[in-house]
């Protein structure tokens, strides 16, 4: 397939699975403004922007060296996620950006998947955030989670399981390795305060879906070390890392299948490297800043991963390839 | 004027009949014409509400899918929705047939006479047509003197916009470089047949869903050497106005959509960037004006094409579909020769006929032009989209100066012509069906051995009551066209 086709693939799956941890992450911290304290509600946000590499949208330092952060009201925090046209990984600005990809594949996009992410964005255009927030914060983004499960749905129904859809899931599941480690980072170094705030590894569960399958095998007290476990080497779990790094690994060798490519391609090569680091524990994982440097190089090795997969299918010169 | 005779209430109440335009629908009488009887019967049993449901749905129809178009303005690109009316304009095989002889006359002449001017120049020193119009005409490419086009097929695909008053149908004109509009004529059938699916096997309507197929054909029998030729389709990018026709095309025959950044030159021969490697293209079927086809032969700033395509085409490893250089065919001060090249190079009469036309390059042009500004309509010769052209009659005196001001400057670069009375059709507007002027778009496609004209075409609207202008970026919309069995 074209190089630049497989990029738009590649970036339309990045561009979903960014809208659906943006959304999962928003809904977390939506759905604790009616219960939640204020200053515990202050510690979720910085959480959640740090999580997402952002700094909080209109925050003020405070005191020494921004000890003290003032931020903001919940709705300007939560708009600059959702609707903010300026901010490029708003949910507005990634489904603009997947809708922009797809237009880019017509060609090659089934006409369902095409209606679908196309409806999706002309529905979050439309949305009036300001209406939806007012009758329930955490409405329009569960709606945006079920129109994400929708197009899920109709990619997984109609698309030909060919390198369309191999570059797409490429893209979203190197997108979901890169985010879910710097997710398990970031939870892994809160401090004790942030942590009696209510961000509490049963939370994590909840923001990765597995919550109740943790509770199914070990029981409704979350320990810290199994919850790591499983989000990190259960292959069974959609947003384990092993889980995503065997489907990467699997999508590689579908695009350069055994024997079309000798050696192995650099980023199968890095991909079976991450299938290695997930699938064993590291010694000493419990304690806090091992774990978070542990996620870290995942997060690194992900990044690393996107270039190599860049290099090697996309931005390569006509000479490195063979014609076919 | 006069009202239709069914208009005792209904959908038909407002409907106006005025004899100075030919009605699609409607004789002289009021009664609907044979081959519209079914459908006005179909459409004055329709209350308004169930009409407006089905607009809304076809409008749906094209919102979700994203069926669009692009208006450029100043400084942004805006993405629109192409407005479609409900109700089809019909014609009977017997005005199809015409329209058909018509189209293949024209396009094999019109392919002639590119070879003709691009090798021997026969009939510019026969002087059917003014040398000076030719070589002066800024779509006249010299890169393309004496070299051998596949086939001698220069215009593959021709889109030639049709329109009838009361003498009949006639040629506006012809589109030679990279006409569109199919992709608008495929989704109108499709919102249209899902909309009156009983209507529309009732009438036995002539299908176009293979023209993707037809087309596909029409292009690889340009490289018949190969058993399977790679096609593919040059667009210069999502944000053009036609992109998405491009995409919905290379979709529907199943080859690549590529944009200039994705061809090299390797070799002398023009190949695409795979994620395993170059693969080569065989022909090419260009969406892109020739000046940015090739920033090494054309121009140079031009970031849409290839460096070092041309120069494949040149060496024969890869067909070009149209060819460069079809401009000068199309362009409006050429149109008016058209009849006399048709019948110096096919020895016949002329099946459709031109349109009344000013040249004001010719100092006699230019004074009736002057003379006649308020009763004329004036267009650039290389203009299109409705842009830049002036409708006297609608125009104000200040504009009319300014327009003057304009020709006296550069008259070579204008025509005139009378002000048309084009045909009107029912159209569905705001809860009534009222009478819009019309026209028509059909495709033809020339292959190394046959010719194909589509059985329907891109019917264009002026929605606004009383306009003449059916250019989408001025306001037109679509309709679909359903041309009738015997």
């Amino acid at each position: 397939m074209l190089a630049r086709v497989a990029a738009e693939f590649y970036w339309l799956g990045r561009h979903v699975e960014r809208i659906e941890h943006t959304a999962r992450l928003l809904r977390f911290q939506l759905t604790r403004l009616a219960d939640c304290p204020v200053d515990d509600l202050n510690v979720g946000w910085q959480a959640v922007y740090r999580i997402l590499g952002q700094a909080p949208v209109g925050a003020t330092a405070s005191g020494e060296e921004a000890e003290a952060i003032v931020i903001p009201d919940a709705y300007t925090l939560a708009g600059e996620l959702v609707e903010e046209r300026s901010n490029p990984d708003s949910l507005l600005s990634c489904w603009e950006l997947g809708r922009e990809n797809g237009q880019r594949v017509r060609a090659q996009l089934p006409l369902p998947v095409w209606t679908c992410l196309n409806q999706g964005y002309l529905w979050i255009r439309e949305s009036d955030f300001s209406a939806a927030w007012s009758k329930a914060p955490d409405a329009l983004v569960n709606d945006a989670i079920d129109r994400l499960r929708l197009l899920a749905g109709v990619v997984q129904d109609v698309m030909p399981r060919d390198d369309t859809w191999r570059f797409l899931e490429l893209g979203r599941f190197t997108e979901r390795v890169q985010h879910q480690a710097a997710l398990l980072a970031s939870w892994a170094e809160l401090n004790s305060e942030e942590r009696a705030s209510g961000l509490s590894w049963a939370e994590l569960l909840r923001v990765c879906g597995a919550y109740e399958i943790y509770c199914r095998r070990h029981s409704t007290d979350v320990e810290k070390k199994e919850a790591v476990r499983l989000l990190t080497q259960d292959p069974e779990i959609p947003r384990s890392l092993r889980f995503s790094v065997q489907r990467i690994e699997e999508l590689l060798a579908g695009i350069d299948p055994v024997g079309a490519r000798y050696p192995l391609a650099p980023p199968h090569r890095m991909a079976l490297r991450l299938t290695a680091t997930v699938e064993v524990e590291p010694a000493g994982l419990s304690a806090e800043s091992a774990a978070g440097d542990y996620f870290r190089s995942v997060e690194d090795d992900a990044r690393t991963l996107h270039h190599l997969t860049m290099a090697a299918y996309v931005t390569h010169t006509p000479a490195e390839g063979l014609a076919t | 004027m006069s009202q239709v005779p069914a208009a005792d209430g209904g959908v038909f109440a407002d409907y106006d009949l005025d004899p100075a335009y030919y009605d699609e629908m409607f004789g002289p009488d009021g009664d609907p014409r044979e081959a519209s009887s079914r459908l006005n019967a179909a459409l004055a049993d329709l209350a308004s509400d169930d009409l407006t449901k089905l607009q809304e749905g076809v409008y749906r129809h094209f919102l979700h899918e994203g069926i669009t178009f692009t208006v450029l303005d100043a400084d942004k690109a805006t993405e629109q929705i192409i407005p479609i009316d409900c109700v089809p304009r019909l014609l009977t095989a017997a005005e199809w047939d015409h329209i058909e002889r018509g189209l293949k006359q024209r396009l094999a002449a019109l392919n002639l006479f590119l070879k003709d001017v691009y090798h021997d120049g026969r009939c510019l020193r026969d002087g059917i047509v003014p040398i000076d119009l030719v070589l002066g005409c800024p779509q006249y490419r010299m890169e393309m003197r004496g070299l051998k086009v596949p086939h001698d097929v220069y215009v593959a695909v021709c889109g030639t916009d049709i329109v009838r008053t009361h003498d009949g149908f006639a040629v506006l004109e012809d589109n030679l470089r990279v006409p569109s509009g199919v992709s608008y004529m495929l989704a109108c059938r499709n919102a249209i047949k899902d909309a009156f699916p009983r209507l529309y096997r009732a009438h036995r309507v002539r299908e176009v869903a293979d023209y993707a197929e037809r087309l596909y054909a029409t292009l690889a029998s340009l490289r018949p050497s190969l058993q399977d030729p790679n096609v593919a389709i040059l667009t210069p990018g999502m944000h053009n106005s036609a992109y998405y026709e491009h995409a919905f095309l290379a979709g529907e025959m199943g080859i690549d959509l590529v944009e200039g950044q994705d061809l090299v030159l390797r070799d002398g021969a023009l190949h695409a960037r795979t994620t395993a490697g170059l693969r080569r293209v065989d022909v090419l079927y260009r969406r892109i004006d020739d000046d940015f086809l090739d920033p090494v032969q054309f121009r140079s700033e031009s970031i849409l094409g290839t460096a070092g395509l041309f120069h494949a085409y040149r060496s024969g490893n890869v067909v070009l579909a149209n060819a460069p250089g079809t401009g000068v065919a199309d362009d409006k001060s050429l149109y008016s020769y058209v009849p006399r090249i048709i019948r110096y190079f096919l020895d016949e009469e002329p099946i459709l006929a031109n349109i009344e036309t000013h040249l004001c390059r010719e100092p006699e042009g230019l004074a009736y032009t002057l003379e006649h500004l308020d009763e004329l309509v004036v267009k650039e010769v290389g203009g299109a989209g409705g842009y830049g052209m002036l409708v006297g009659p609608h125009a104000s005196a200040d504009e009319r100066a300014r327009y003057a001001e304009r020709l006296r400057a550069d008259p070579a670069n204008f025509i005139s012509q009378p002000v048309l009375a084009l045909s009107r059709a029912p159209c569905f507007i705001g809860g009534a069906i009222e009478p819009r002027h019309v026209d028509l778009r059909p495709f033809v496609l020339q292959g190394r051995d046959e010719q194909h004209v589509v059985p329907g075409g891109l019917c264009r609207v002026a929605l606004r009551r009383g306009s003449l202008v059916v250019n989408s970026s001025q306001g037109g919309g679509c309709k679909d066209l359903w041309i009738l069995e015997d």
